[in-house]
């Protein structure tokens, strides 16, 4: 049976270079066209993709999209397959770290010229950028940001608690669950808890606290900040949360509360921007919730990066470099990022881009605010639970640690603390 | 075959292997192909277990270190437990389950069509959606506890399903729900197939229904038990769709089960090897479990060519 | 035992009997009754409930109009897909795990015993692990994104079953019965044909329920090695899950469920009954 690995074949190439020149040329020759992967397929995800496909189309391409549904892993088994039998995508979804680790299976393209015409590098936040040019070449482009880490206020709950103050601090979230606690709010916390869940709750806390301790920590896992004590009051904050929450939601996804949520039996919930898309999709109100930044101890609002993107694989066919080019420029423009962004909730990834007008709710609009803010303030950091901060195998065994932790509240934070250390050296 | 062949009447003397070459093809072109992917495959395995393979396969020797690595794991020390639990307790009582179900539908009972198309159902249904509506089913807060508390009986608890400790047998309940109807059939046919004569002797000797059963009917059904369980432990170590809708290893990692931590280490984590020295690992379980059900096998062949 | 003699204790019987299959219909039931609310409906309230209002259109929306990205055609197409993978490879599978069994039961070859252990072996090889292994295979054959290469994948994979079952089937089969026809100078295929198949009615159904039921499942390979428009009705299912950042679609979803299942659902209530009493005849010896 013919089975043989295909690396050879895989590292034939190495990142080349591919001049304006040659794009330029293709362009004018040949019908753009793009083939691409991408895990979305439903709902605003769905309708977003779709929306960016219709302008490709609009400027001459041919669109051939494949939508993956189902988890990431599913995608990536595509992907895999697709790259082991030489024949990748001309571009694909794909996030964070696993952008550097993939680009090292088979040869990208280089998009330096592109970008810099379009000079994109200005307006993306850094620590995004990096994760783009893992060789110190541009091969990826973000599209969409969101954060992880926004606050969601119920309104009624607010009532209960007779409390009128977005909390700043986790000091004031933790008064503000207990009042909403003594105002008959029976449970002040209304997240889910699948593993990303559990993940965003840590992440959260311990950037809240402190953003370097987060960074030196979980993006750049040095060994004494894993031992450090803000480790362990992130895990004692994260297990407030969790006293707070209603024990039987198990795993279920967050969407399960929304009503709970909206209706003032539960009041605040961390989660991404695009909880508000879910919440106006399932029919809520808008005025009947608050958007805030998550909890940061220090004042100046902090940010969990989670943004999508785009990679791009070398392929020889000119109509497929001249599609990889249009769809470059597409990503990168504002206009395209605006209609994207306020499809799916998100915020777009240019920090140029006006947010006052129409189109944009008061959530996304805080959003990028306090993106900008994060910025400045070296705040904006990226997150673990959704694959930014570092590669899904040690993301995984991360969150091994912090989901057992959520669950189980026999374990000390202590304890956790040192169990999340040890993860680390074990998947290093 | 033989001989056979030397009856025949006389043919064109085309040799004897040209003439039966289609049948040859028909034979062993389909088996060859699939004895020659099953061992192909598992010896890629076993290769691709020693090598430092991350995102695609590659080439190269780590030694026993992905081995080491999968055992020293707790994702894989507590797959390993609930394998054990799981596989056992599934096991028998999905093979009591469906025993228990033939014979109520062996009482000469009408609507025994529906009835057995109910129990067969499940069968036929996508794990994905049964898991996901048996973690809707068994969540305290949304299923049949929510139910019992609904209608009044507010003191009532069943929440394993966020139960560390019993979470793995909301794991075992959806199992036996999906799949005792296989056992159930195989059981109802073995009762179907015990021979009236005998049993008809019983019953005028005086023997009553239990005594029956006991005595002629349960023991008949010895070689059937054997099928069944081989079958059902072949679902309980490749039981995977249905975990990751029902728990995905959870709460926390406490339901985690091999097949589970080897997609995982695969696709997830992408750790190649480590995922292929997991694989490797259940297949040695496998075999530490099929190879008693072998040698049971060849002893009863052996005993039936005796006798 | 299987007459009228112990009536008395009947009405427990039918009591139990009926107890037991409400609990197993249960799942169907919240499925049923989801399809019939609205996705608003359900995201409102709870996972598990009776309509307010009969949502019909969840089935005209999950059988031709929820969107997968671009394409909006419901699972009408993905339907197709999966039958044109299904049955193919159902009565491929079928067919010649029917021969190879008649010639290891009846035959009796060289190294029959060894191939036939390899075989079914393979009923435990786990698929998360085969996966790998069959994207070189189809790559170094070319049939990479096309739905041959499903077919391929899921008739030798499913040999191991079908072999098993018939071989089982076959080996109660009086050996006179071939011996005489031998005599009368019938062949391997002729004997097959005319002896053999007319007396399998019962195993095949037993094959052909389990081999369909399996393959229309199925949804690793089935997303792997397929792109865009060949996809299977699974994961057009899928795509109506939950993503993380969505609101669940559980109505069109329930409906969409119930559809994709109608083919196995339909195929265990016609064949329920030669299901049982193939394996009467199959999976005793």
């Amino acid at each position: 049976m013919p089975i043989t690995t295909t690396r050879r074949r895989l590292l034939a190439g190495s990142v080349a270079t591919l001049a304006l020149p040659a794009f330029a040329r293709a362009q004018s020759a040949v019908k753009p066209r793009l083939t691409a992967i991408s895990q979305w397929s439903a709902g605003s995800d769905g309708a977003a993709i779709t929306a960016l496909g219709k302008k490709f189309e609009e400027k001459g391409g041919v669109w051939q999209h494949s939508p993956v549904p189902g988890f990431t892993t599913e995608m990536m088994n595509k992907l895999r397959a697709q790259i082991m039998a030489g024949d990748p995508p001309a571009c694909s979804q794909l996030k964070g770290p696993e952008i550097a680790a993939w680009s090292k299976i088979a040869p990208t393209v280089d998009l330096d010229a592109v970008v810099a015409a379009a000079g994109y590098e200005k307006v993306v936040a850094p620590d995004l950028a990096k994760l783009h040019k893992p060789g110190g070449k541009w091969i990826a482009l973000p599209l969409q940001i969101y954060s992880t880490n926004m606050l969601f206020l119920s309104k009624r709950a607010m009532d209960k608690a007779k409390a009128d103050k977005i909390p700043v601090t986790w000091a004031d979230f933790n008064d503000l669950a207990e009042k909403m606690k003594a105002g008959g709010v029976p449970y002040p916390i209304a997240n889910g808890g699948t593993r990303p869940d559990d993940g965003q709750k840590f992440e959260a806390a311990l950037a809240g606290i402190s953003p370097l301790a987060y960074r030196a920590a979980i993006m750049n896992l040095e060994k004494k900040a894993l031992e450090g004590p803000e480790i362990k009051a992130a895990f004692a904050q994260v297990r407030k949360i969790a006293d707070w929450m209603d024990p039987n939601v198990g795993a279920q996804h967050f969407s399960t509360n929304l009503k709970r949520f909206i209706e003032g039996d539960m009041g605040m919930m961390i989660m991404g921007g695009w909880a508000q898309g879910v919440l106006r999709n399932a029919g809520f109100k808008l005025e009947d919730f608050t958007i805030a930044p998550g909890p940061s101890n220090n004042g100046k609002p902090v940010f969990l990066l989670n943004a999508d993107a785009f990679i791009f694989w070398q392929r020889k066919e000119a109509d497929l470099q001249a599609g990889q080019t249009l769809m470059a420029q597409l990503v990168m423009d504002p206009a395209i990022q605006t209609m994207y962004s306020q499809i799916t909730g998100s915020i777009p990834v240019r920090t140029d881009v006006d947010l006052s007008g129409e189109g944009w709710s008061d959530g996304q609009r805080r959003t990028a605010a306090a993106l900008k803010d994060a910025i400045a303030s070296n705040q904006a950091v990226l997150s673990l639970a959704h694959n930014m901060a570092q590669e899904n195998g040690m993301t995984a065994a991360m969150i091994d640690v912090i989901t057992e932790y959520v669950k189980n509240k026999t374990i000390k934070p202590e304890q956790a603390a040192i169990r999340l250390a040890e993860a680390v050296e074990g998947a290093r | 075959m033989s001989n056979a062949a030397a009856i025949r009447p006389g043919r064109p003397a085309l040799p004897e292997w040209v003439r039966r070459l289609p049948e040859y093809l028909m034979i062993w072109v389909p088996l060859l192909l699939s004895a020659a992917h099953l061992i192909s495959f598992s010896l890629w395995t076993i290769w691709i277990s020693f090598t430092p393979s991350t995102l695609v396969p590659v080439s190269g020797w780590v030694g026993l270190r992905n081995y080491t690595a999968v055992a020293a794991s707790r994702n894989w020390q507590i797959a390993f437990d609930n394998l054990l639990l799981f596989g056992s307790a599934f096991v028998v009582l999905s093979a009591a389950t469906g025993l228990i179900l033939a014979i109520l539908l062996d009482q000469r009972i009408r609507g025994e069509n529906a009835l057995r198309s109910i129990f067969l159902y499940p069968l036929a249904v996508s794990f994905v959606v049964t898991g996901t509506v048996w973690s809707w089913l068994l969540n305290p807060g949304l299923g049949i506890q929510k139910l019992v508390h609904d209608l009044g009986w507010t003191s009532f608890k069943f929440d394993w399903l966020i139960d560390r400790d019993m979470a793995i047998w909301t794991i075992v309940i959806a199992a036996i729900w999906q799949s005792s109807g296989f056992a159930m059939a195989l059981f109802l046919a073995g009762l179907r197939s015990v021979d009236a004569d005998i049993v008809k002797a019983a019953q005028i000797d005086g023997a009553g229904p239990v005594r029956i059963y006991r005595r002629i009917v349960l023991p008949s059904l010895w070689p059937i038990t054997v099928t069944v369980v081989v079958i059902q432990l072949q679902f309980a170590i490749s039981t995977f769709d249905l975990v990751r809708a029902l728990t995905n290893g959870g709460p926390g990692i406490a339901t985690q089960l091999p097949a589970l931590v080897v997609y995982d280490l695969m696709f997830q984590r992408s750790l190649l090897g480590r995922g292929a020295a997991a694989a490797v690992l259940m297949l040695l379980i496998l075999l530490a479990v099929l190879l008693p059900y072998a040698a049971w096998r060849y002893v009863q062949r052996r005993r039936a060519l005796h006798a | 035992m299987r007459d009228h003699s112990f009536a008395p204790s009947r009405i427990w019987i039918y009591l139990v009997v009926t107890l037991i299959a409400a609990a197993w219909l249960a799942p169907l039931a919240v499925v049923v009754l989801n399809s019939l609310r609205s996705n608003e409906e359900i995201a409102q309230g709870s996972m598990i409930g009776w309509p307010q209002h009969l949502a019909w259109s969840n089935y005209p929306a999950a059988w031709s109009g929820f969107c997968v990205a671009e394409t909006c055609s419901g699972i009408r197409p993905y339907m197709l897909n999966s039958a044109l993978v299904t049955i193919p490879a159902t009565i491929f599978s079928t067919l010649l795990g029917a021969i190879a069994g008649y010639a290891i039961s009846l035959w009796r070859f060289r190294g029959d015993n060894w191939i036939y252990g390899i075989v079914t072996l393979g009923l435990f090889l786990p698929q998360q692990m085969r996966l790998l292994p069959w994207t070189i295979v189809l790559r170094d054959i070319g049939l990479i994104n096309t739905l041959a290469g499903l077919v391929l994948i899921h008739t030798i994979q499913g040999l191991s079953f079908t072999t098993l079952f018939c071989r089982n089937y076959y080996v109660a089969i009086p050996h006179e019965l071939i011996r005489a026809a031998r005599i009368d100078g019938a062949g391997f295929f002729r004997i097959f044909w005319r002896i053999i198949l007319p007396l399998s009615g019962p195993i095949l159904i037993v094959t052909v329920i389990w081999q369909f039921t399996h393959i229309w499942n199925e949804f690793l390979y089935g997303v792997t090695f397929t792109t865009g428009q060949q996809q299977p009705v699974t994961a057009a299912l899928i795509a109506l899950s939950a993503a993380v950042a969505d609101i669940p679609q559980h109505g069109v979803q329930s409906a969409a469920v119930i559809i994709a299942a109608l083919p196995t659902l339909l195929i265990y209530l016609i064949g329920g009954k030669y299901f049982v009493r193939g394996l009467t005849a199959g999976a005793v010896k």
